[in-house]
Order: C-alpha cells, then structure tokens, then sequence
C-alpha cells in the first residue's frame, strides 16, 4: 500500500516535472479559481460579521423626551420587552448619553461644556435577536412606539441592514457562480495537462498493460498527478489570499476608519481554509480521474 | 478422469478459433491447436499467415470471432476486465521490438513485472538480480534500454517475461530485430526456459532458426493451420 504509494507519487513528480510548462499552467489556472472563490468568501464572511457587528451595536433605539414620566418609561421599557424579537433592552440615561459622547469624541467634548444643560436624550437601545426577526413586525412595533406618550424619536435601522446582508448573500452567490465556471474551466485544464502526460506515455502505460499492471497501478499515477496540482493551486491561492489581505489591511482600515475596524478583519476560517484546499485537490482528482479514464 | 488428466496437461487449447477482421477476411478459420505443458513449439508461416493475430488473442488483446480458446485452464473469452491482467501477470510475454521501458534501468524494467505483483522489495531484488544473471546481464543492471544493443534488450525482455515464473512463455517474432548469431543466443536462452518446465511458443517465420532449434512447428497459411510437426 505504502510502497504503492509511493510509487504514484513519485512517478507524478517526474512526470510533472518533465511536462512542467503545461503543469505550472495547469496550477495556475486553479489558483485563479481557487483565489476568485476565496476572495468572495473572505469578502462576504467580513462583511456579514460587520453587518453583524452593527446589528448588534444599535439596531434599534427608542429616545425619550425630557419630559417624560417614570410611568410613561415603563409603559415604553414594557412594550419592548414584551416583543419576543428583542433579546435585551439597555437604559441609556441623559448622563450616560453625555459621557458617552465625551469619550467616543473627546475632540467635541468642549463644545458640551459651554453647552445649558444636557442636551442628550435618555433612550432604551435594544439588542434584537436572531438575524430571522421578521422585519414588518418590527415595523409595526416601531409605529407604534411613536405614538406611545413620552418618546421622542424611534430610529430602526434594521431595514437597510437587511438590505446590506441581502447584498452579502448576493455577493456571495455571484461569486460562488463564477468561481464555480473558473473551478470547471480549472478542471477541465488538468484533465487535458494529464491527458497530455497520458499521451508522452502511452508507450510506457501499453507496456504497463501488456505485462499486466492493474488499472489502479496505470491510473493511479496519473490521478495522483491532478490531485498535486489542484492541491498546489489551492495553496497557491491561500497564499496570495493571505498576503493580498496584509497588503490591503492598511490602506482598507484607513479608508473605512469609523465604519470598519482594519484589524478586525480576519482571513478564511480554518473550515473554509480546508474546503478551499480539499476542493483543489477534489477537482484535481477528477481532472486526473477523467483523463485516465480512456485506459481499459 | 482422463478428460481431467488432459486438461492439465494442456497449457494451450485452441478449438474451432476463428477471428474476422471484415466481412469475408479470416486473420484466423477454424484453428483446432493443442501445446502440452513443457512443451516447445514454434508458430511460423509467411507474413499475413496470423501469427501475430493468434498470439495477441492469447495475451487477450483481441477477442476471437468464433471458437474457444483456454490457458491454463482459463477461457480467455470468459475472462471479466480485472481478471484480464492478472491473467497476463502469469503469462510471460517477449516482444519483437521488445518494449522495454527507455526511462527505466535494465534492473528496473525487470522488476517492474514483480512490482505489480506486490512482491515484497527485498524479494523482488532478490529474484530480478537472479533472473539478470541467469540471461547473463547481471553486469548492465543499471544501463538504461538505449544503452544496450539489440540482444541485450531483448535479454532483458526475456529475463521480464521469466521474472514473475509464469506457466506459459508467448514470444512475437523474438528474433525479429537481430542478426543470425545473436537470434541463435536468444533461441538458446528460449530452449533453457523450457529446460526448467516452462511452456514456449515462439511465432517466427525463420525456417532456419525452426531446423536449427528442432522443435515442433504449428504452421499457418492464411489463416489456417496446414501443418503442425
């Protein structure tokens, strides 16, 4: 078994190696697709953990007026917490308010100073649940969050929200759909770089044929063979991946300062890390697979 | 048994073998043919006559049109696609331009035919080295085929055919591709395999090369076995 193995892998390197341009091609081609796939994952597991991020922060708050009485506040706080879509609901006092500003804008904390009385807003900032929250009833509930006595404003800012993670998802799925033709298009390209060591070697795989070598022993080599260059691809692409996203964190956490956190934001999850590589290795194997497919 | 007792002492049985290439072209009609364990026959005839034709169905090649042919007890017909290769991994097999391959070592080549067999490596060192030495190239095992001449690559095919013991030793035209004398060597080497017990049948046109060695000669002419004495 080992020594089989052995065997494949080594007569995969020297085949590789003696047909080096169309194999250094054939990587190639799967490193753009495994790169165009990975990027679109790294973009779209980013952007959902930062619409998340912001969905958690304030997604929906409920400002009162000054004036409004600690009845009028429990009526409000009752009515929030009544709604099974709201997971937690936090007071954020006129004091807190003030302090809060202070210190997310210390550049503009002066200008309060000077300022008669506190001029923020006590609120309720709600944290709502799970990303399924039906977004009418939430509607409904703002509406009539308006109406009820002692409350200012209600901003929810679930909407667009929404709307961005419909982006994501779309984002997503376009980018699965072209790497999914650039993986077939990759695949297709190892099964011709193999079938064109398949040919360099006929002489040798009749020879192999006539003396009785199992298929498995003919096939295996070559199999072997896509199987190293989609997992050379993979590689390949997880590096570029990797050193792309150093390369960009900087300039990116600028642009995006205030809405992103540059480092925060994070390479492939291991689990996508792995689908990347398997599935390299995956399409190489069926590359090799169909190629060697015609021997009898 | 004596139907029993034949059967094993028939390494080849051929009965009512035909193979039509097209309509009306027998390559092979109607061969009824019998080579007997240890034995030592020659298959000869003109070019054309289905020399070839009627080895390359006995290593399964090629599939007959009509007629049944066996191998050690095995109908080549009945034959699954798996079992197609290890039938050819007990049937030892010399070709005319003898198919060595040119990126492996003359040690290598031959060991190649253990290698598929799962042989354990110090067993398939062991046996190829006594194999070389006993065609008497133990000297050139890492020459590569290029580097040898004509005999002795076909040395080293002889010593791949010997290398796993099969019952039954096919040859094309082995002497094909040599001059008089080293074609006498190899005839040589072929009548010390039968030596051992091993059955050989040999395909060659060179009447000489028959009378010399002096065995049985099965003769075909266009496709039709005339004469087998």
């Amino acid at each position: 078994m080992i020594g089989g193995l052995k065997y494949f892998l080594s007569e995969a390197c020297l085949s590789l190696w003696r047909g080096r341009r169309s194999s250094v091609l054939s990587i190639l081609t799967i490193t753009i697709a495994l790169f165009v796939l990975g990027l679109f994952l790294l973009l779209s597991a980013n952007l959902e953990r930062t619409v998340s991020e912001w969905s958690r922060s304030a997604e929906f708050s409920v400002y009162l007026r000054d004036e409004a009485t600690p009845v009028e506040r429990g009526a409000v706080e009752r009515a929030l917490r009544a709604d099974a879509s709201i997971a937690g609901v936090d007071v954020v006092t006129k004091e807190a308010a003030l302090a809060r500003f202070r210190r997310d804008f210390p550049e503009l904390a002066p200008a309060t100073a000077g300022a008669p009385g506190n001029p923020f807003p006590a609120s309720f900032e709600v944290r709502l649940g799970s990303s399924a929250v039906n977004a009418s009833a939430l509607e409904t509930l703002a509406t009539r969050l308006r109406t009820m006595s002692g409350v200012a404003d209600v901003r929810y800012d679930r909407q667009w929200l929404d709307r961005f993670a419909s982006l994501i998802v779309f984002i997503r799925w376009a980018g699965l759909s072209l790497a999914a033709v650039l993986v077939l298009a990759a695949g297709l390209t190892v099964t011709n770089v193999v079938r064109l060591a398949l040919y360099a070697r006929r002489d040798e795989v009749e020879i192999m044929e006539l003396v009785g070598a199992p298929m498995s022993y003919i096939r295996g080599p070559f199999v072997c063979e896509g199987i190293i260059q989609g997992g050379s691809g993979a590689i390949l692409a997880l590096v570029l991946l990797r050193a792309g996203l150093d390369l960009a964190r900087p300039p990116l956490a600028a642009v995006a300062s205030g809405l992103v956190d540059g480092n925060a934001i994070q390479f492939l999850s291991a689990g996508a890390v792995a689908l990347i590589l398997l599935g390299g290795m995956l399409v190489g194997c069926v590359g090799g697979l169909v190629a060697a497919r015609r021997l009898r | 048994m004596p139907g029993a007792a034949v059967e094993r002492a028939t390494v080849i049985e051929i009965e009512g073998l035909s193979k039509l290439y097209a309509r009306d072209v027998f390559a092979l009609d109607d061969i009824t043919l019998h080579v007997d364990r240890g034995e030592f026959a020659f298959l000869t005839g003109a070019s054309g006559a289905g020399k070839t034709t009627l080895l390359r169905i006995l290593l399964r090649q090629e599939m007959p049109t009509g007629g049944h042919v066996k191998v050690d007890g095995r109908d080549l017909a009945a034959l699954a696609p798996a079992d197609v290769q290890a039938y050819r991994r007990a049937v030892g097999f010399v070709f005319q331009d003898f198919k060595l391959i040119p990126r492996k070592t003359v040690f290598e080549n031959v060991m190649f035919a253990l290698r598929i067999l799962g042989v354990p490596d110090v067993q398939q060192r062991r046996r190829t080295f006594q194999v070389l030495k006993w065609v008497g190239l133990q000297h050139r095992a890492n020459a590569y085929p290029v580097e040898l001449s004509g005999g002795e690559q076909q040395r080293v095919g002889i010593a791949r055919a010997l290398v796993n013991e099969p019952v039954l030793v096919l040859a094309d035209e082995p002497t094909g591709n040599l001059d008089p004398d080293l074609a006498l060597d190899i005839m040589n080497l072929f009548r010390e395999i039968n030596g051992t017990g091993t059955t050989v049948l040999v395909a060659t046109h060179d009447r000489e090369l028959i009378r010399h060695v002096g065995r049985r000669a099965i003769t075909l002419d266009h496709g039709r076995l005339v004469e087998t004495a």
